[in-house]
């Protein structure tokens, strides 16, 4: 027995500095793992849920799968241009989307970078039978709603021009004309219905129709093959711009399309391309040739850089399958100063509890109580080891389980000392009742665990059908590591532990165990 | 050796005072909902210089906000829950604010639907009655071996019953005062603690049971009371360590974690008491199936008798 105890020792040894090993110094890489992984709560950071908005005909399962799949992957793409270290995009459920973007503070920005559905297309002025625009009011005017452009059958979309926020000449869709069963129905831009005082008041608002190439395909984003943010100084003040390329398909119909607006009067509207994204207007340049070379083209806009950068993002990400409901399902936001406290603050509380909990068994248990306390060292290193090599994504609640898996990995230690306290009564000698005393206490230790094993399932199912569930999940994954190795730590551990100690001269000295002086019954 | 089931109708007592305390103040007072579960949006704004309380209070109902919660959580710093906001909306509140009280910057900001308030709930009910349930069902079969293995599993869900509504009750009464809201970490502290409770009242079956088999006594009173007593230490010593812990979480982090680790504590120290005066006492009373002297004036009848 002490030869192969020695041999387990030995083995204890070696797992405990190979943990110790992993975890110091945490910023240290092991295996891949640098640090401990913290959750958006402790650095900061943005997390958002959306829950996707199909078309009614997307009915198909396998087809919403694969609609959801695409726009994760575009979500994506536009985070990656941004350098956020580490986001978590994720399907959730049928028809949810999750982003994590950690250290990321600017909630806005991100909302606006993830749930623009990023639709470009590129429309043109409708004519009437007489070569002139087309208005709103045309069509109020009509006894019978139908289209003035009667090759064009797709829908119309109304625009104005009004005083943007700094103050420059912005557009604004204020309403879009679309073909249904019943005819012909004009829809807000934001797809609800429109007052007929809107319609009159915005009378002069031009209509602009879809841009198709001689085959009859619209000229849409996915035409495109690259969109960069750029400085113009061709003119007087350099402008910040967008320039994008065409693919091979999207060059051929750019050029039909520049080619019959270019036979359009000189300096109109109806020379112009207009650039719609998401059913706004961005910007309606002059078509200046019949004809571009190697398919490039620039989109202005008054952009600031940032404007310019955001859009680029979009476009050469492409647009999303589907548009995502508005506002999110739900959302937060933590700044990373109050992460940083957090942290700061769990780690002396981690601390202070494994100290007071070493001190109250070595005062209590004397001899045992120590090697309990070493155990637990070695129970908080090999969990440190686990979080940092899984890697488990510690929020606070998830260090706050740590911290009460510490109180209640001493658990299966009192029950051993307990119980070789009643067996030193009963006249056993020391060697004898440690090993009497692990094996009564094993059934005790077992049972009442599975119990703690139980909530921990059930909490980690809740974390994963409800939405704001980081914090549950967090929790519930810590104190089941924390359970299962603590159970470990106090079985092999402690008794290898103790049976060292009792072939020591230590284990002569009985006011080390104070259990010999305990009361009889 | 302590009699601890001998006086097990004053700790049913304590017990059901405690529960008659805790339902009571559920009824009148109740549990204030956090967003997660009425939906809607809370937003932390910290001003560079210091903001009076009723001057804040007042711009914000300027803004179109009256019916907002107000909390000041620092000098310039402030927490405001509102209906569900949108993008825009914050901006309109938060420039306002800048306007009034100079330069903000939001601190934190979360938002949720009502339909995800609705799910979350509903998932939280569930969590907690299959808990229950699984927990039931375990203990049942843990003592599968021993004559009625029911009752132990019953008065094992009875005890965490007990610690639930106690953890709520005390919980609500401290909402009121200290304006404290429940939340999903809250319900997760619940789960907790029963996992938490039923462990210590398995020890003490699992000892129960052992001392059966070795038959100790054939008064199956005498085999609960020496078990009992025989792991009193085991009990009191695993809850004060881990009060220790939950002490140390909530000395020194506090905040955002703070309702979860008071939860945790309330109910630690409840399981500990019902797992040591309770569930065991409901055992003995089940065996000699004494329901009926629990009620109050036939137990005195008996005691002058």
């Amino acid at each position: 027995m002490p030869r192969n105890n020695t041999i387990i020792l030995m083995l204890i040894l070696a797992i405990f500095i190979f943990a110790l090993w992993t975890v110091l110094p945490l910023n240290a890489e092991r295996f891949g793992r640098k640090g401990l992984h913290l959750g958006l709560d402790l650095v900061g950071g943005v997390y958002l849920v959306y829950q996707a908005d199909f078309a009614e005909n997307a009915t198909e399962e396998s087809q919403r799968t694969n609609t959801i799949n695409m726009a994760v992957i575009t979500i994506q793409k536009r985070i990656d241009k941004y350098g956020v270290t580490e986001p978590v995009i994720q399907k959730m459920g049928e028809d949810r989307i999750m982003v994590q973007l950690p250290g990321f503070t600017d909630i806005d920005a991100a909302k606006r970078l993830v749930e623009q559905t990023g639709f470009l297309e590129f429309r043109e002025v409708e004519l009437n039978a007489t070569e002139q625009p087309v208005k709103l009011s045309d069509y109020l005017g009509q006894e019978h709603l139908q289209f003035i452009d009667t090759k064009e059958m797709g829908d119309r979309f109304f625009v104005v021009d009004v005083a943007g926020a700094r103050g420059e000449i912005t557009s604004k869709t204020v309403a879009i004309l679309k073909p249904d069963e019943s005819g012909l129905t004009f829809i807000s831009a934001s797809g609800n219905a429109t007052s007929n005082a809107t319609l009159t008041e915005y009378g002069d608002a031009t209509s602009w129709i879809a841009s198709r190439g001689n085959d009859g395909t619209q000229l849409t984003g996915e035409f495109l093959s690259d969109a960069q943010p750029q400085v113009d100084t061709s003119q007087v003040v350099p402008q910040y711009v967008v320039g994008i390329k065409w693919n091979d398909k999207g060059t051929i119909y750019f050029n039909e399309i520049a080619a019959r607006l270019y036979a359009r009067p000189e300096n109109t509207k109806q020379r112009a391309l207009g650039i719609f994204l998401d059913d706004n207007l961005i910007s309606y340049p002059q078509i200046l040739q019949p004809q571009y070379e190697g398919g490039s083209a620039q989109i202005e806009g008054n952009f600031t850089p940032e404007e310019a950068q955001e859009l680029a993002t979009l476009l050469s990400s492409g647009s999303l399958p589907m548009p995502l409901k508005k506002p999110p399902l739900y959302q937060e936001k933590v700044s990373a100063t109050l992460g940083a406290n957090f942290i700061h603050f769990s780690w002396i509380a981690g601390l202070t509890g494994i100290l007071l909990v070493m001190a109250f068994m070595i005062a209590y248990y004397r001899l045992p109580g120590f090697l309990a306390s070493l155990a637990l060292i070695f129970y908080g290193v090999l969990v440190m080891a686990v979080f940092k090599l899984w890697p488990i994504t510690l929020s606070l609640a998830g260090l706050g389980g740590f911290v009460v898996s510490i109180g209640m990995a001493v658990d299966a230690n009192v029950l051993i000392f307990e119980r070789l306290k009643e067996e030193l009564r009963t006249g056993r000698t020391l060697g004898a009742a440690v090993e009497a005393g692990f094996s009564r206490a094993w059934k005790a230790i077992l049972d009442s665990n599975v119990t703690t094993i139980i909530a921990c399932v059930i909490l980690i199912w809740l974390a994963s059908s409800v939405v704001a569930s980081a914090q549950v999940m967090g929790f519930a994954i810590t104190l089941l590591i924390g359970v299962v190795i603590s159970m470990f730590t106090a079985m092999i551990v402690t008794r290898t532990l103790l049976r060292f100690v009792i072939h020591t001269p230590l284990a002569k000295n009985t006011g080390l165990f104070i259990i010999y002086r305990g009361k009889k019954e | 050796m302590i009699d601890i089931i001998g006086k097990r109708n004053w700790f049913f007592l304590i017990s059901g005072l405690l529960v008659l305390i805790s339902i009571i103040s559920l009824a009148t007072v109740g549990l204030k909902p956090g967003i997660e579960f009425s939906s809607g949006s809370m937003l932390t704004v910290k001003f560079v210089e210091p903001v009076d309380y009723s001057d804040f209070k007042q711009e914000v109902a300027n803004l179109g906000y009256g019916t907002a919660i107000i909390q000041r959580t620092g000098a310039g710093d402030y927490l405001i829950r509102t209906k569900e906001l949108s993008t825009e909306e914050k901006e309109q509140i938060e420039a306002g604010l800048e306007a009034k009280f100079g330069a903000l910057s939001e601190a934190q900001f979360s938002s949720v639907s009502p339909q995800v308030a609705t799910e979350t709930i509903n998932n939280a009910i569930i969590a907690v009655a299959v808990a229950a349930v699984g927990i039931l069902l375990y203990v049942t079969w843990a003592f599968r071996r021993m004559p009625k293995p029911f009752r132990y599993g019953t008065c094992a869900v009875i005890a965490l019953l007990h610690d639930a509504i106690v953890a709520l009750g005390i919980f609500s009464i401290l909402g009121a005062f200290l304006d404290w809201e429940t939340n999903l970490m809250f319900i997760t502290g619940i789960l907790a603690i029963i996992g938490y409770s039923v462990n210590n009242t398995v020890v003490i079956f699992d000892r129960i049971r052992e001392n059966l088999m070795k038959g100790i006594s054939t008064d199956f009173e005498i085999v609960v009371n020496s078990s009992l007593v025989e792991t009193l230490s085991r009990s009191m010593n695993t809850s004060l360590t881990t009060i220790i812990t939950v002490l140390a979480i909530l000395l020194f982090v506090g905040s955002t974690i703070q309702n979860f680790a008071v939860v945790l504590l309330i109910g630690i120290i409840a399981g500990t008491f019902d797992s040591i005066c309770v569930a065991p006492g409901l055992l003995v009373v089940w065996d000699k199936n004494e329901w009926g002297k629990l009620i109050p004036w036939r137990k005195a009848a008996r005691a002058k008798a």
